[in-house]
């Protein structure tokens, strides 16, 4: 087996690899599709407070007819229970059984590329779908509450006030510290992808996974456990509105990722290295 | 490669992280163990003569009053102002914040809830208390030389100075030491003599440097967990920057001018307040006020009816460390003693 092993190619094949992995998973419609279903949350969000206000609701929605810069942070927390999660799930749950399915599988290891290489390329183009998913989130918030609300410096959840460009600071660590959150799921996506050939089902199965450590993180009894949930640091994205910053929150979710990432990375390569692949 | 050297990758982690989740505990405890012995009365005098005036750290309080955990409701969603609920989950959650200080008249207390926050900035004479959830902000401007502050959440500290006032022949005071945020500590350690009290013992955890109270533990009896902890995870003796302690409202931010009541404390005390009875004395004693709270409940309460259960002298509620009792005849007790205590004194 040890023979399949790649014989070290050099960086800029890897880029190459990459590159293709990349401009394939952006050029696909269905890519496309699920950032526009992203950036319709906060449309929507924006548009049904325009019409009728409300102060009970998910968080930040009080402070929209104020600012309509808080459009993108009420979008990001009602996209991180389900619709971040399953987007993530599709395109991490494609990776491998993707290729398999449609055949393609076989002749991406024929060429020199090896299969670590393969898995890390793969797995770096749902990481960058994993930035890319709530970037798009916070961008669309923030244009549709430009154009319906007077926008100006932010009240943070500590009552002060940053301006513009502080809130630009603050909206692209959002967006770090969601993809950062969402590696995780991408790890078990891409272990769940290489035990099948059916696509469909790796993806039902991640996102089915996202929403049963979200069910577990709310119940008392298991607490316990809920340090150890994946899930369980979603919503401390808030940490970074504070000021000054709660930077625990920002550091414990990024070790449990890891821990993830390592974890379901080596049970992928344990799984794919000595697959046969028979499509 | 044979079948079992593929999944080293996988297990390499899972070992790394297992040997990290049971071995980290069990380093911390270690840590506590060279510290010279003191007695309980130089672990007051430690306490009383603390260095410590500017630090920042991480404060978490949990409880477990043995009352029913509700499952959380969906996080970054608010159902309304409900104090009933919000009373319950002051009771049964955990809550963290992080607090400055930097000398005696500026504080900052920043509560972390989830996707909210509440806060206390004190600097000097202004003294403002923000709610995130709420929007609004109470200003409060303090007469110039006053000393202590209104506190949004007790410090170990200020924990630590009403329990060890209430030291006296009916407890008995044990030194230990431990860890807690990483550093030695000297644990002072509260036993009631009595038999009839709920509470098995209280803990205060004293930094064996700096003489500051890093954490306070009560025990029920009977109960392997902590009823009560409030205590530092984190902590640094460095001075906070500056622009932690100042506070400036926003423009859509709700400010309400608090007057200070200008008379002396006692007059705050409103003339139509029953006064309460006592009875018995140290960790026995139990206060009974005339209080109609079946009658002016009546059985539309149904948390009251939730949370109670009927005894013979009316509704009982009780939890590990604290038992109140709503009688017929429109008294209430409260004792950290077993019901049957609060009965016989109801008698």
């Amino acid at each position: 087996m040890s023979r399949a092993e790649p014989v070290a190619a050099p960086p800029a094949r890897a880029f190459a690899l990459l590159g293709s992995e990349l401009s394939v998973l952006f050029r696909r419609r269905r890519t496309w599709a699920m950032l526009a279903a992203l950036a319709l949350v906060p449309i929507l969000v924006g548009i049904a407070v325009r019409i009728r206000s409300s102060s009970n609701g998910p968080a930040f929605l009080a402070a929209i007819s104020d600012n309509g810069l808080f459009v993108s942070f009420t979008g990001l927390t009602v996209s991180i229970p389900l619709f971040l999660p399953l987007t993530i799930g599709v395109v991490a749950g494609d990776t491998i059984a993707g290729e398999a399915s449609l055949g393609t599988l076989r002749y991406l290891l024929v060429a020199p590329t090896g299969r670590v290489r393969l898995l890390l390329v793969k797995y770096a183009g749902a990481a960058v779908f994993a930035l890319a998913a709530p970037l798009v989130v916070l961008l669309a918030g923030v244009g549709i509450g430009a154009l319906l609300f007077p926008i100006g410096p932010v009240t943070l959840l500590s009552g002060n006030t940053v301006g513009i460009d502080g809130f630009a600071v603050r909206a692209l660590l959002l967006a770090a510290y969601v993809a950062v959150s969402l590696l995780g799921l991408s790890a078990i996506g891409l272990f769940v992808s290489t035990l099948t050939t059916v696509p469909v089902g790796a993806m039902a199965a991640t996102i089915v996974l996202a929403a049963a450590a979200q069910i577990l993180d709310t119940l008392p009894q298991l607490d316990w456990l809920h340090p150890w949930l994946f899930s369980h640091y979603w919503f401390g994205f808030a940490d970074l509105l504070r000021d000054p910053i709660a930077w625990d929150s920002f550091g414990q979710n990024a070790l449990l990722q890891l821990g993830y990432i390592a974890f379901f990375g080596g049970l992928a390569y344990g799984r794919f290295a000595t697959k046969d692949i028979l499509s | 490669m044979n079948k079992v050297s593929r999944w080293l990758p996988a297990a390499i982690p899972a070992a790394v992280i297992a040997a990290a989740a049971l071995g980290v505990p069990a380093f911390g405890s270690a840590a506590g163990a060279r510290l010279p012995e003191k007695s309980a009365d130089e672990v007051l005098a430690l306490i009383a003569g603390s260095s410590a005036t500017r630090f920042s750290g991480t404060v978490e309080q949990s409880s477990d009053l043995g009352l029913p955990e509700l499952p959380k409701s969906a996080r970054g969603y608010s159902s309304g102002a409900d104090s009933t609920s919000a009373v319950l989950e002051l009771l049964t959650a955990d809550h963290t914040a992080q607090v400055f200080v930097d000398g005696a008249e500026r504080e900052r207390v920043q509560v972390l809830d989830d996707l909210a926050e509440r806060d206390l900035y004190r600097n000097g004479s202004d003294v403002w208390i923000y709610d995130s959830k709420q929007r609004a902000a109470h200003h409060v401007v303090l007469p110039e030389g006053s000393g202590a502050a209104p506190q949004l959440s007790a410090t170990p500290a200020e924990l630590a100075e009403k329990l060890l006032a209430a030291v006296d022949p009916t407890t008995e005071v044990d030194v230990a030491t431990g860890s807690v945020a990483g550093r030695p500590v000297y644990e002072l350690v509260l036993t009631p003599k009595s038999d009839d009290t709920l509470v098995g013992s209280v803990t205060v955890s004293v930094d064996s440097d700096t003489g500051l109270p890093l954490e306070v533990a009560v025990t029920a009896r009977g109960q392997s967990t902590d009823a009560v902890r409030v205590g530092f995870t984190s902590i640094d003796f460095s001075a906070p920057p500056a622009d932690t302690f100042t506070f400036t409202p926003s423009a859509d931010t709700r400010v309400t001018e608090e007057e200070l009541p200008s008379g002396p404390p006692e007059g705050y005390a409103a003339p139509d307040l029953p006064s309460p009875t006592v009875t018995g004395a140290g960790w026995d004693t139990v206060v009974a006020l005339p209080v109609d709270v079946l009658g002016s409940a009546g059985s539309s309460s149904a948390l009251l009816a939730q949370l109670t259960t009927p005894v013979a002298e009316g509704r009982a509620l009780q939890t590990s460390l604290v038992s109140v009792l709503f009688t017929a005849d429109g008294r209430l007790l409260a004792g950290a003693v077993p019901v049957e205590a609060l009965e016989a004194a109801a008698r």
